[in-house]
Parts: structure tokens; C-alpha cells; sequence
């Protein structure tokens, strides 16, 4: 509980000198992409393993697919070297739905509930739950995300679900523990460009997300903070950078902290 | 052949819709550029669209329509929420040649219907502009502001139906509530 209040307590601090956009990198905002729209994603991670004494490589392919107003898919890839090569570990299915909007000019407050179900072959090396290319299960969540002309403002409540893992051999999810809580707040600032003039200027923003996981049964939780600078090239493609690190951790972890580049490609009325 | 032409020649008169000739449309709901654009590439898949202006900071759009083809306002206002986001206004522009109007009261012109409202008794002519004022077109806020403009049915479906007074008005056809912008 205190964990969540430093998180909810940070975010407040950083809502009142930021303002944003809602293109989240390590969370999905509660808007969707345009119908037809196909975006391919790439997610690399350079984390550092406090256990092993080296840096762990994952590659995230990704594609995302706007199906309706109201619904978008994405395909998800895993690929890891944390066994020396680099080796495609697993996959994800993700689906959210958008089941509520008030908008107004340069405004909205939306909600959207998703889930994901993700495959992992990899041997289980942690207490917590990552669906995003360490663990095999599933979770659900609501998304709630308010857009106040440049100020946004995300916040998510996940229910996570661990498998074991399963290779040639069955890696078990350690102690039963599968069940956890993921809550998340993000915000973040546009830096660039002041003035809006056409699709052509490259957007700069900035943006602080806070990701906490508490495990159910033991209450062991980790609060992460994650800087972004976010690069948008003609209004299509973007490239983010960030640096995710612990400000609180006693949920174990073998890699809490590292690298991330991000870079995406839409292509607007695909399908 | 001379029967063909004559029956084609009437055809083509019955068929005739009001040229528009530009669509004003903001968008709500948005800031970024990326789903401005996503919203501008939309628009632009439309075959009555010429060409697409867009204002990045008023998420404003100036819609040209191509000559002789017929916009559709409601495959317009599709366009903005297949993009995930909402129509805060449309101003659409037409050539109008000599046609009277009055508050509310519908108006056929060249076969698109048109229920005024707040609009004073006149005679429009020439290019003019229509600001819409049904569902979907203007904020919730505004539409429910605007109720109280007219006790016709017809403004909450956005369809003819049993209270339009129109003698020649067909149950189901859309009509567009507007007022003179």
C-alpha cells in the first residue's frame, strides 16, 4: 500500500510540470490506433543481470493492427540472449477494447480493458511476473487516460497470471506464487515543436512512467520509474529512449535495471 | 434511343445532389501530430475528396470536395471515428442556387435534405456555408443545447419520420440539421 501511495504520490508531483502526449512506451494508452492502421515495432532491452554479472539482450517484435475504432490487436515476439545467443523465446497475443470516450477539442478522458496471453519457453529465473518475454500466462487490466491539452495523465490496474514454463523440460513458476498486481502511472511532456505547423516536424517528448508489481500471495512488490525521450518523425514513426531503474525492490528480480530503444513504423490505411 | 436519353436525362436531374463544394471539419479529442495525420490519411481515402488541409493545432481539416461527385457528410464524420476520435464541427459549403429557407423547416436542395434551425426566413443564394448540428457532429454538450431549437423527432435520429410536416418527405431519408454559418 505504501508503494502504491509513493507511486499515485510521484505521479501527482510530476502531473503538476508536465504535460504530455499519451504515447506511453512501456504501457499502452486507453486510445487505440486508427482502423486499418498496421504499426511494426521493434523493443530492444539492454538490462543489466545483478545475478550472472552481464547484460541481457531481449528483442521485442511487434505488430499492431487497428481493427476497429473500438478494438486493436498486437502480435507480440520474444528474442533473448540471456543464454549467450541470441534465440526466439516466446510470443504474446495482446487485445484491447476502448468501452469509454468523452472528448472534447484537444481533450479526452478514456478507459479501455485489454489483456494479453503470452508463451515463453525460457527457464523461470525470478519472482516476478514479466508477460513481456520472460513468463508464460496471461493478465487483464483497465486503462484509464486523460488528455487535457497538452497535459495527459495514464494509469493502469493489472491482473497477472503466471505459467510454468515449458521447454523440454517443465520450468515451474516458483513457489506458487503466480498471481500479481501491475499499477502503473504515466506522464510525460511535448518539448518539440512549440507551435504545431505540419506532419513534417519531428515531435520531441518527454515522459516519467512508474510500473509496480505486488506479488498476491507474498505482498513483495517493486516500484520501477522510467525516464522516455520520445522522437516522432512525420507524424509516423517513432524512436524512444529510456532508462527503467528500481526505487523500490523486494520482489526479486535478476535484471531490474537497463536500456530500452523503441522504434516504430505506422502505416496509416493498411488494410 | 430517344426515349433512353429522356428517361436517362431524368434520371440524372433526380439524382443531382447540392455540389459541395469544401468541408470545414475540427476533430476532438486529440493534440499529437501522428493522430492528426491518422485522421488526414483517413479523410483521404474518401473518392469524393480532392484534397485534405489540415491544421495540426486547431485539429482542423479543409476537406475540398472533387466536382461533380457528391459528399457525404456521414462517411466524413466515419472517417474521424475509425481514427478514434469525434467530430467537434462540420461547416460544410455549397452552391445554392435561389432557395428559400425558414426556421425549422426542411429544404430539399438538389436532392440533399436540410432542416434548419435558428436560421431566420431568407433566400440563400450562391456558395454558403452550413454549419451541422446533428448527433455526432458537435459536442454532446452542444447537441443538447440545440434540443431545445426544434420538437421535430427527426433531430435526435437525424431521419424523416412521422413528425416532418413535408409532403413529399420520405420516411428514412437523412436529413442534415443545420444552421447558416
Amino acid at each position: 500500500m505504501k508503494k502504491l501511495l509513493l507511486c499515485l504520490f510521484l505521479s501527482l508531483v510530476f502531473i503538476n510540470h508536465l504535460s504530455a502526449q499519451e504515447l506511453f512506451t512501456y504501457t499502452e494508452p486507453a486510445s487505440n490506433m486508427a482502423k486499418g492502421t498496421l504499426g511494426f515495432r521493434v523493443n530492444s532491452t539492454l538490462m543489466k543481470d545483478e545475478v550472472e554479472l552481464r547484460n541481457n539482450l531481449h528483442i521485442l517484435p511487434e505488430v499492431m493492427l487497428g481493427i476497429s475504432k473500438k478494438w486493436m490487436i498486437h502480435l507480440e515476439g520474444f528474442l533473448s540472449d540471456r543464454n549467450n545467443t541470441l534465440i526466439a523465446e516466446g510470443g504474446a497475443l495482446y487485445v484491447k477494447y476502448r468501452f469509454f470516450s468523452v472528448d472534447d477539442v484537444h481533450s479526452h478522458f478514456r478507459m479501455a480493458s485489454f489483456g494479453r496471453l503470452s508463451f515463453n519457453n525460457s527457464d523461470i529465473h525470478q519472482d516476478a511476473i514479466d508477460l513481456n518475454g520472460h513468463n508464460s500466462g496471461y493478465e487483464f487490466g483497465f486503462v484509464a487516460t486523460k488528455l487535457q491539452h497538452k497535459v495527459a495523465l495514464s494509469t493502469s490496474l493489472i491482473l497477472a497470471h503466471a505459467f510454468d514454463n515449458k521447454n523440454e523440460i517443465n520450468y515451474r513458476f516458483p513457489n506458487n506464487n503466480r498471481d500479481a498486481i501491475n499499477y502503473t502511472f504515466s506522464i510525460g511532456k511535448l518539448l518539440l515543436p512549440k507551435t504545431y505547423k505540419d506532419y513534417n516536424q519531428t515531435n520531441m517528448n518527454g515522459m516519467v512512467e512508474f510500473l509496480c508489481q505486488t506479488n498476491i500471495k507474498t505482498g513483495q512488490t517493486y516500484v520501477d520509474a522510467a525516464p522516455v525521450l520520445q522522437f516522432i518523425f512525420l507524424s509516423k514513426m517513432r524512436a524512444d529512449i529510456s532508462y527503467r531503474f528500481p526505487l523500490s525492490n523486494d520482489l526479486y528480480r535478476t535484471a531490474s535495471k537497463g536500456f530500452l530503444l523503441r522504434l516504430e513504423y505506422n502505416v496509416f490505411n493498411a488494410l | 434511343m430517344k426515349n433512353l436519353l429522356i428517361a436517362f436525362t431524368f434520371l440524372f436531374f433526380i439524382k443531382a445532389e447540392a455540389q459541395v463544394t469544401k468541408v470545414s471539419l475540427q476533430a476532438s479529442g486529440l493534440t499529437c501530430s501522428m493522430c492528426s495525420n491518422a485522421i488526414n490519411k483517413s479523410l483521404k481515402t474518401l473518392d469524393f475528396v480532392e484534397n485534405v488541409k489540415a491544421d495540426v493545432s486547431s485539429s482542423t481539416f479543409e476537406i475540398i470536395i472533387k466536382t461533380g461527385t457528391a459528399a457525404n457528410f456521414d462517411l466524413l464524420k466515419k472517417k474521424v471515428e475509425d481514427a478514434g476520435f469525434f467530430v467537434a464541427k462540420m461547416v460544410v459549403t455549397l452552391n445554392v442556387n435561389q432557395v428559400e429557407v425558414s426556421n425549422d423547416a426542411h429544404v430539399d436542395i438538389d436532392g440533399k435534405m436540410f432542416h434548419f434551425l435558428n436560421t431566420d426566413k431568407k433566400l440563400i443564394n450562391g456558395e454558403t456555408s452550413f454549419k451541422i448540428l446533428d448527433k455526432g457532429f458537435v459536442s454532446a454538450k452542444e447537441f443538447k443545447k440545440n434540443s431545445k431549437l426544434t420538437t421535430m423527432a427527426c433531430y435526435q435520429t437525424g431521419y424523416m419520420g412521422s413528425c416532418c410536416k413535408d409532403k413529399n418527405a420520405k420516411s428514412g431519408t437523412r436529413i442534415y440539421h443545420v444552421t447558416i454559418s
